[in-house]
C-alpha cells in the first residue's frame, strides 16, 4: 500500500503527466499569447506609442489563422503619429541556399532620417540607423515573429514607436 | 515546453534564473521567462474558472506589475510563485468586478474543473476515463494537481503554497490528492492496461 506520506515516485509523475497531456489538449494555451504578453511588456516598459499596420498585404501578422506561406518579397507600412515606417523582408544573399537556415534581409525605409530601428526577433534584437533619405537595411535575420522598434537618437522628447509584430 | 521532471533544475529555478538576470539588466531574458512559465499562469488561471479573455488579461497584468515592481521584490528565485498568487488573485478580481478587494490574507477557492463540451469531445477514450476520476477529487486536489502538472518536482511545493494550500500539502512527500488520484486510477481495471 502506498501512503501520503510517501516520497513522491515515478508513478506519480506519470499521473501528473498524464493530466498535463488531458488539460494541455483540452484548453490549450492560446498560441499567440506569450508573443502578446512579451509585446505589451515592451510597449509598457519604453511608454512607446503603438504604430498602426497600414498595409499588411502577403505578410502575415502574428494571430491570423491563415496557413498561406507569406510571400518574403512584399512590403508592409505601419503609420504612428510621429513616424512611418515601410518594410519588405526578402531572403538573405549571405546565407546559402539550405531553406532550413535561409536568412531574411529587411529593407526599410523610415520618416525620419537618423532614426534608430530596432528589430526584435526570437534571436535578440539587431540596430540599424537610417540615412539621409531615411533608408535602412538590416540582414540575416530569422525567419518567424518580428516587431520594430523606432526611436530618434537626436531628439528624446519623442516617445519610442513601436509596431505590431510581423511574420517574416 | 515540456517540464523535465528529473532535471535539476525545476521550472521555478529556471524561472528564477532569468528573472535575476533580467533584473541585473539583460532585458532580452525576460522572454525566456515569459515563455517558461506562460503554461503554468494559464492553468492557474483557467482553473480559477476565469473566461479566456479574463485569465489573458490576468497574466499580462501580472508581467506588467512584476516588471514595474522588478527593484522591489526581495527573492528574484520565488518569481513562479509570486506570479501564480498575482495571477489568481487577478482572475479573481476581474471575474468578481473591481468592487470587491480580497484581503491579503484571503485566498480564493477554486471551483471544481470544467471543461466545455467541445473541449469534451475532442477527448481521447483514455483521456475521458481520466477526467472523470479527476472529477472525483476535491475542489482544491483539481486545482492543485491541474497547476503542478504544469511544473517540474522541485516545484510542487512551492506552488502549492502560492495556490494557498497548507504547507506540506504536497512535496516531497506524495500528499493527499497526489494519492487520491494514484488511487482512484490504480483502483480503475480500465485504467491499468
Amino acid at each position: 500500500m502506498t501512503s501520503h506520506t510517501d516520497a513522491i515516485d515515478a508513478r506519480d509523475v506519470t499521473n501528473l503527466g498524464h493530466v498535463r497531456d488531458l488539460f494541455a489538449h483540452a484548453d490549450p494555451v492560446p498560441s499567440d499569447l506569450a508573443e502578446r504578453i512579451k509585446f505589451e511588456i515592451t510597449v509598457h516598459a519604453l511608454h512607446a506609442e503603438v504604430a498602426e499596420l497600414m498595409d499588411s498585404a502577403l505578410l502575415t501578422t502574428r494571430g491570423a489563422e491563415t496557413a498561406v506561406e507569406p510571400t518574403p518579397t512584399e512590403s508592409v507600412t505601419f503609420t504612428a503619429a510621429s513616424v512611418s515606417l515601410m518594410v519588405s523582408a526578402s531572403p538573405s544573399e549571405t546565407s546559402d541556399s539550405d531553406d532550413a537556415d535561409q536568412r531574411v534581409r529587411v529593407d526599410g525605409w523610415v520618416t525620419t532620417p537618423g532614426a534608430q530601428v530596432e528589430a526584435v526577433t526570437n534571436e535578440g534584437s539587431r540596430t540599424a540607423i537610417s540615412d539621409a533619405n531615411g533608408r535602412f537595411v538590416l540582414d540575416d535575420l530569422p525567419h518567424g515573429p518580428v516587431h520594430f522598434v523606432v526611436t530618434d537618437p537626436s531628439n528624446d522628447e519623442t516617445r519610442p514607436v513601436i509596431t505590431p509584430t510581423i511574420t517574416i | 515546453m515540456t517540464p523535465t521532471p528529473t532535471a535539476p533544475d525545476g521550472l521555478g529555478t529556471l524561472a528564477g534564473k532569468a528573472f535575476a538576470a533580467y533584473v541585473a539588466g539583460e532585458r532580452e531574458r525576460l522572454s525566456e521567462l515569459v515563455d517558461l512559465v506562460t503554461p503554468v499562469l494559464w492553468n492557474a488561471a483557467r482553473s480559477q474558472g476565469g473566461s479566456h479573455a479574463t485569465c489573458e488579461d490576468a497574466i499580462q497584468t501580472a508581467f506588467l506589475q512584476l516588471v514595474d515592481r522588478a527593484e522591489s521584490i526581495n527573492e528574484p528565485a520565488a518569481v513562479l510563485g509570486w506570479l501564480v498568487v498575482v495571477v489568481k488573485r487577478e482572475v479573481w478580481r476581474l471575474a468578481r468586478g473591481s468592487r470587491r478587494e480580497f484581503g491579503v490574507e484571503e485566498v480564493p477557492e477554486a471551483p471544481a474543473q470544467q471543461l466545455d463540451p467541445e473541449a469534451q469531445s475532442i477527448l481521447s477514450e483514455r483521456q475521458r476515463v481520466l477526467w472523470q476520476h479527476i472529477s472525483t477529487l476535491t475542489p482544491r486536489c483539481q486545482e492543485l494537481l491541474r497547476v503542478i502538472a504544469f511544473a517540474d518536482r522541485p516545484d510542487y511545493a512551492a506552488i502549492a503554497e502560492s495556490l494557498g494550500m497548507p504547507v506540506g500539502s504536497i512535496g516531497p512527500t506524495r500528499g493527499r490528492c497526489l494519492q487520491k488520484l494514484r488511487t482512484t486510477l490504480g483502483s480503475d481495471p480500465g485504467w491499468a492496461v
